[in-house]
């Protein structure tokens, strides 16, 4: 599959690759990033990390999309959508902000939409949910701000430490 | 899955990964042998490492190959060229799944991988870093003309022990 790009008012999106390398590395080591990874905070976990959401898109043909503003396009600012690794009870909508600074602007909602919007077009997904720690407040705020509702019955990837938001139904959005 | 160019030598294909690959591979990493090469994984450890090799390719250009044996056509392990972040030094690495040892398919596979690193990547000079323990891959190291060079302390696993291959020129 060729790796689309997305444009959104202000974003582009497109697949990862190693120019995201110099903005994730500090991300991944950083506090931010304790809701998200699931090894240690090292520069060898790290670089293992993208290289693993690239190599996500080899084996799925599809996965999560970096995101830059259009005026600055090599500067990434985040990463969003589809998340699928083995042991994944559904397809997952994710996403990461990598910077603080970056905060408070709708970046992340503005590219999470136009992510879901082509997980439903394109990739045939009829529902969607993101696996979100209940300590992290900032992403459950852009869950609900996406439409998505606890799932309470549904399974998740890491026991009683996660939250099943689903978003709202491909239909229920047209 | 065309992130990688295919090689080959007698008996054996090097070529990207396949996704019926997963399966050898994974009962690979959950068995005992995994220990002395990375440590155990569990499937979804496993799924993601199979990833990351594969982004491997993206991001530096080399990885690891799946090894195919050509006259049956079965999934044999992986041989290939490693250097992600933290590692001692840039590696030629080995794995043979369990039926597929003492064949000699290692050591014909890692030849030809260390050709492809000395004549189509331009490297200078190669190393091969050794769980300490794994007597079986020092002697394959030792079998292409590898040498002790020093250890490479790493958490949680066991020390690397790296060895240093015969360089471009030597080996012509």
């Amino acid at each position: 599959m060729t790796a689309p790009m997305l444009e959104t008012a202000r974003l582009v999106l497109r697949k990862p690759d190693e120019r995201d390398l110099p903005f994730w590395m500090p991300f991944v080591m950083s506090d931010r990033a304790a809701f998200v990874r699931s090894q240690e905070p090292t520069e060898a976990n790290g670089w293992r990390a993208l290289a693993g959401i690239i190599g996500h898109w080899t084996l799925r043909g599809y996965g999560t999309l970096a995101f830059a503003l259009k005026s600055k396009p090599d500067v990434t600012l985040g990463m969003t959508g589809p998340w699928n690794p083995h042991g994944w009870p559904e397809a997952e909508l994710g996403w990461t902000l990598w910077s603080a600074d970056n905060e408070g602007k709708g970046y992340v909602r503005e590219a999470a939409e136009a992510a879901r919007a082509w997980a439903y077009r394109d990739l045939g997904w009829q529902t969607a949910v993101s696996y979100i720690d209940p300590r992290n407040t900032r992403s459950i705020r852009l869950a609900e701000r996406l439409g998505a509702v606890p799932d309470w019955d549904a399974a998740t990837p890491h026991g009683e430490q996660c939250v099943v938001f689903r978003h709202p139904s491909k239909e229920a959005l047209q | 899955m065309t992130y990688a160019p295919t090689v080959e030598t007698e008996r054996l294909i090097l070529r990207p990964n396949r996704e019926a690959d997963f399966e050898p591979f994974a009962a690979f990493c959950a068995s005992d042998r995994a220990r002395l090469r990375g440590g155990v994984k569990n499937r979804a450890e496993a799924w993601r490492q199979f990833a990351a090799e594969i982004g491997h390719w993206y991001l530096s250009g080399f990885g690891f190959w799946a090894v195919e044996e050509k006259a049956s056509g079965a999934y044999c392990g992986q041989v290939g060229l490693w250097y992600p972040e933290g590692w001692a030094q840039a590696e030629i690495g080995w794995m043979m799944v369990d039926g597929f040892e003492g064949k000699g398919y290692a050591f014909e596979a890692a030849i030809r991988a260390r050709r492809y690193a000395y004549e189509t990547l331009g490297w200078t000079v190669a190393a091969s870093c050794i769980s300490e323990g794994n007597d079986r891959s020092i002697r394959l190291a030792e079998r292409m003309g590898a040498t002790f060079d020093r250890r490479f302390p790493r958490d949680g696993l066991p020390d690397h022990l790296v060895y240093i291959h015969p360089g471009p020129e030597a080996l012509q």
